[in-house]
Order: C-alpha cells, then sequence, then structure tokens
C-alpha cells in the first residue's frame, strides 16, 4: 500500500491561517478586553507609578531636575510596556496549546514552523506597536517628554524594530516554556526584570557591572535605547548602530527560538511525553 | 420555612477550606515565585531611585513591594480560587451546600494572608540585602502591627474580589488591567498627598490608602500624610474595612441567590 502524500500548504497561507486563528486558540486569552486595557490602560497607569516614585526620590531638588527625571522614566515605561502582549502573552502560548491538547497536533503537523511562528506572532506585534505608540503618545502629552516631528520616521523604526525583537525574544521563552510545566513563572520573571536590568528607570550605568552584562543580554535594552536615541535626534550613525543591536538581537531571539523549538519537538516525538503538565 | 444551617458548620467549613489552602500550597509551593517576582523587582528598582535620599527612603520601597506582594497573594489569590473552582468543577456543590460560600473564602482569605506576610518577608530580605542595611524605623513593633494590619484591609478587598468572581468572569482582568492604577491609588510608594487633590476620595475608597498612611506615621520620623493624622488613619481604614466586609456579604448573598436561580455557574 502507497502512503497517501500530504499536500504542503504554501508558507504565506500557514502564515495567515496562524494569523487569523491564534487569537481564537493559542493566543485566546487576548480578548479584545484584554488587549484594549494592554494598549491604553497599563502605558498609563504603569508610568503614573513610576513619575510620583521619582517624584518622591527626587525631593528637594530643582523643578527641573524632577521633571527630567520624571521625562526620563516615563519614556523608558513607555516602551518597557511592550513586554506585556510581546513577551507575557507569547510565552504563554505554550501553555494554552498544552492546556487545550492541541500541542500533540502541532507537533505532528508538516506546517513550516517559520511561518506557523511568525504567523502567531503577528497580533502580538501588532499590539506591542499599539502599546508603545500609545505609551509615546502619553509620555509626549503628560510626562513632558520632546518628541520633534523630524525624528518620528526613526522614532517608528525603533519601535517596530523593538517589538519585533521582544516578541522573537517571546517566543524564544516560549519555546523554553514548552520544557517546562509552565510558562507563568518564566513569563512574570522576564515581564518585569527590564524595568530593573534595561535602562527603564535609571541609566543602566547605575548598576554593577556584572548585571549590566546581563542587561546588555536583554532585547528591551537595546530596543529601550534605540528609542530614547530617536527621540533625543541622535544622529543617524549612532542610530544605525542601535538599530543593528536591536535588528541582531531580534535575528538571535528568533533563530534561537526556532532552533529551541526544533529541539523540544524532535525531544517531544521520541519521548511522546511533552503535553504533560 | 428553610432550616439556617447550623453555626458549626460555617466554622468547620472555613477550618476545612484553610486546611485545603495549607495542603494545596505545600503541594506545589512554587506558585508563590509568580507573585514574588514582580515586588521583588519593584522594590529593588524603588530602592535604586530612592538610593542616596536617607535612611526612611528605604522604608517606602520594603513596605510598597511588601504591599504588591499581598496583592498577588491575599487579593489576586482569594479571587483567583473561586475561578479554580469553576475550572475544577467544585464550583456548583460549593455554591449549594448548606454553608455560604463566603465561609469557604474566608479559610482560603486566612492562608493568604499569612502566606502574604510570608511573600512580604522575602521583600524585605531581598530589599534589605540589595540596601546592605536594614531601614531606620522609628517604632518597630507598632509598624509590624500596622503591616499586618495592611494586610487584613487588603484582604477585606480579596474577599469583595472572590464575591465578583462568583458572578463575573472578568475579576480577574480588573484585577491584571487595573493593578497599576491600584498602586497608584493607594500610594503603595509615595504618599498620597502626592497625587493630585481631585484623586484624594478616590484613593480613600481604597482601606489599604488608610492604613498604608497610618504605617509610614508610625514608621517615618516627620512624615507628612493625610492631616488627620495616625489615629484618624487608623480609625478611617477601620470603618471602611467593615463597610469592605459588609458590602463583600451582601454581594456573596445576593449572588449566590441569583447564580442559583439561573443556574450558569460553571459558564465560561
Amino acid at each position: 500500500m502507497s502512503a497517501v502524500a500530504v499536500p504542503r500548504t504554501s508558507f504565506w497561507r500557514t502564515f495567515w491561517t496562524n494569523a487569523v486563528f491564534s487569537p481564537r486558540t493559542s493566543l485566546g486569552f487576548m480578548r479584545i478586553d484584554f488587549i484594549l486595557g494592554t494598549i491604553f490602560v497599563i502605558p498609563l497607569t504603569q508610568m503614573v507609578f513610576f513619575a510620583f516614585v521619582v517624584k518622591l526620590g527626587s525631593a528637594g531638588e530643582s523643578a527641573s531636575a524632577i521633571a527630567s527625571a520624571i521625562a526620563y522614566t516615563a519614556l523608558g515605561n513607555a516602551v518597557a510596556t511592550v513586554t506585556y502582549s510581546s513577551v507575557f502573552s507569547v510565552a504563554q502560548t505554550t501553555d494554552s496549546e498544552k492546556f487545550q491538547g492541541t500541542m500533540e497536533h502541532l507537533l505532528v503537523s508538516p506546517a513550516n514552523r517559520l511561518a506557523l511562528y511568525f504567523g502567531r506572532g503577528l497580533v502580538p506585534i501588532l499590539t506591542s506597536l499599539a502599546t508603545v505608540t500609545v505609551g509615546l503618545l502619553y509620555a509626549s502629552t503628560l510626562f513632558g517628554v520632546a518628541i520633534a516631528p523630524s525624528s518620528v520616521p526613526s522614532l517608528a523604526v525603533s519601535v517596530i524594530l523593538t517589538a519585533v525583537a521582544m516578541v522573537g525574544f517571546g517566543l524564544l521563552l516560549g519555546g523554553v516554556a514548552l520544557y517546562l510545566r509552565t510558562s507563568i513563572i518564566l513569563g512574570n520573571v522576564f515581564l518585569f526584570v527590564g524595568l530593573l536590568f534595561s535602562g527603564v528607570n535609571f541609566p543602566l550605568s547605575q548598576l554593577p557591572v556584572p548585571l549590566q552584562y546581563v542587561g546588555y543580554g536583554l532585547p528591551l535594552t537595546w530596543g529601550v535605547a534605540a528609542i530614547r536615541a530617536s527621540v533625543s535626534a541622535a544622529p543617524l550613525p549612532s542610530l544605525l548602530e542601535l538599530w543593528g543591536a536591536v535588528g541582531l538581537a531580534a535575528g538571535i531571539t528568533l533563530t534561537l527560538a526556532i532552533v529551541l523549538w526544533e529541539v523540544f519537538e524532535r525531544r517531544a516525538l521520541s519521548t511522546g511525553s511533552i503535553a504533560r503538565f | 420555612m428553610a432550616a439556617s444551617a447550623p453555626a458549626y458548620t460555617r466554622a468547620r467549613s472555613t477550618v476545612a477550606s484553610l486546611r485545603l489552602a495549607v495542603l494545596q500550597f505545600m503541594a506545589d509551593p512554587q506558585w508563590l515565585i509568580p507573585s514574588m517576582i514582580a515586588p521583588v523587582i519593584f522594590g529593588l528598582v524603588s530602592f535604586e531611585l530612592f538610593r542616596g535620599y536617607g535612611p526612611y527612603f528605604l522604608i517606602y520601597a520594603i513596605l510598597g513591594a511588601g504591599m504588591m506582594s499581598m496583592w498577588g497573594q491575599t487579593l489576586y489569590g482569594s479571587g483567583w480560587a473561586t475561578g479554580q473552582d469553576r475550572n475544577f468543577g467544585t464550583l456548583e456543590p460549593t455554591i449549594q451546600s448548606p454553608t455560604p460560600y463566603l465561609y469557604v473564602v474566608l479559610g482560603r482569605v486566612l492562608w493568604n494572608v499569612v502566606s502574604g506576610l510570608f511573600g512580604g518577608l522575602i521583600v524585605y530580605a531581598v530589599v534589605v540585602g540589595a540596601a546592605g542595611q536594614p531601614p531606620a524605623l522609628a517604632n518597630p513593633l507598632a509598624s509590624i502591627a500596622l503591616f499586618v494590619f495592611v494586610m487584613l484591609t487588603l484582604a477585606a478587598i480579596g474577599v469583595v474580589f472572590a464575591a465578583f468572581y462568583v458572578y463575573t468572569r472578568y475579576a480577574g482582568f480588573i484585577q491584571n488591567i487595573g493593578e497599576f492604577a491600584f498602586y497608584v491609588g493607594t500610594g503603595c510608594m509615595f504618599p498620597v498627598v502626592l497625587l493630585p487633590f481631585a484623586v484624594t476620595p478616590i484613593a480613600l475608597v481604597f482601606p489599604p490608602t488608610w492604613a498604608l498612611d497610618a504605617l509610614r506615621y508610625v514608621a517615618i520620623p516627620g512624615y507628612t500624610g493625610f492631616g488627620w493624622g495616625l489615629w484618624g488613619d487608623v480609625a478611617g481604614a477601620v470603618a471602611s474595612t467593615a463597610v469592605y466586609l459588609a458590602i463583600a456579604g451582601l454581594i456573596f448573598r445576593r449572588v449566590e441567590r441569583q447564580v442559583l436561580a439561573k443556574g450558569n455557574l460553571s459558564d465560561y
């Protein structure tokens, strides 16, 4: 008896199907109210929270120094809110697949993995872009961050690169979570760790040197630096350098994510135990 | 006439619920970690932002982060437990039992208060470790007592959330999205008097706002909080906590009646 050949679907069909269906399946927890809250409420409240912490910490300093410190923190947090949809939500998709019992089906599917993961990342990338954009609007209108119209194009490039790099990082964590019992702990760690190690609230140089290296290993650090440079209208060569760093971080995380998924897939197929909780 | 459940049944339900919460925690204590990560990181960030501004600023970082860990354990845990009941399919039998559901939730809340205190202790150890010295407390014993009191005021909110969880699936959404708003509103890392005056009435709706202000009056010499001072804060915290508990009791009764009438308890 000859084996029936499985029809191959195109890369773009797999990409599009996953982009359209993931909000109803593995990203099912990202309901519209959740997405709107992530885009409009979380950036504002997070920025307000840290602005008041900075205000308290800067008591006794001049008004301009306080305003400058608040603007620095607000801009950092506007970018850092990208982690909610790009890292936490994407990493949680592994848990969703396991919980819904679809992980085994996914693992035996012949679909192109690259198309599959990029397709699933589309909604988080768009949500991340919207979150950072709204965060930057808040930073500009409420927290005194001066964004010149001429710096908007370079800012757009920085924001897009950061969103892609962070979703790649989320996929990488999702790959690690494939092997773990749950992604919640991992997701929680990397949801907030950037606030400490990525120059969000204070310059990285304030940290001890070993911790600075930890920061340099996180894509968010380079994303924050690129967006700060864009806002301050830094010259193109230094912007290109930072974009290169963010792009490199995106490339590394996405490659690692795909390699990791492949390794764990092989392991899953050989042991038959990957969907266990 | 419907017979009311005997009193001992309610106490026994609370003890059984407390015991189950302890056993569930002991079986898988890793769940303390997710609710500890954010407070520890926020504590370290604020410590870094307050660095060099005097010994009492460390208290802001520790109190704020400690309260966040309580939010995670006490409030989130209490509300989430109902969602878990719904997941496991145990919500309907529990609600149908003669003991009011409030007494089951109470047992969980009691354990969450204890684990929240434990979380606060971990935050304290990490932030103090980073600072290299313990905070300068003006009145350590009263500060610890008020810290526990802050926890109880949070637990009162947790009970209200738990009641909403029976009726709606949106309590989790409100908790997640409203987390930072709650931190701002209660002034967990800065005095509420720093907020615009128009926001103060909203902040005063939350019992922890009063309790935290009282705690800072005791712990930080020369602290400038609400004009009514320490005892005004304590009275406000007690009164607002009592109001929350009364509201929770009322909501539980009405919600239980409504879900039994509609029969849609386990719907998602």
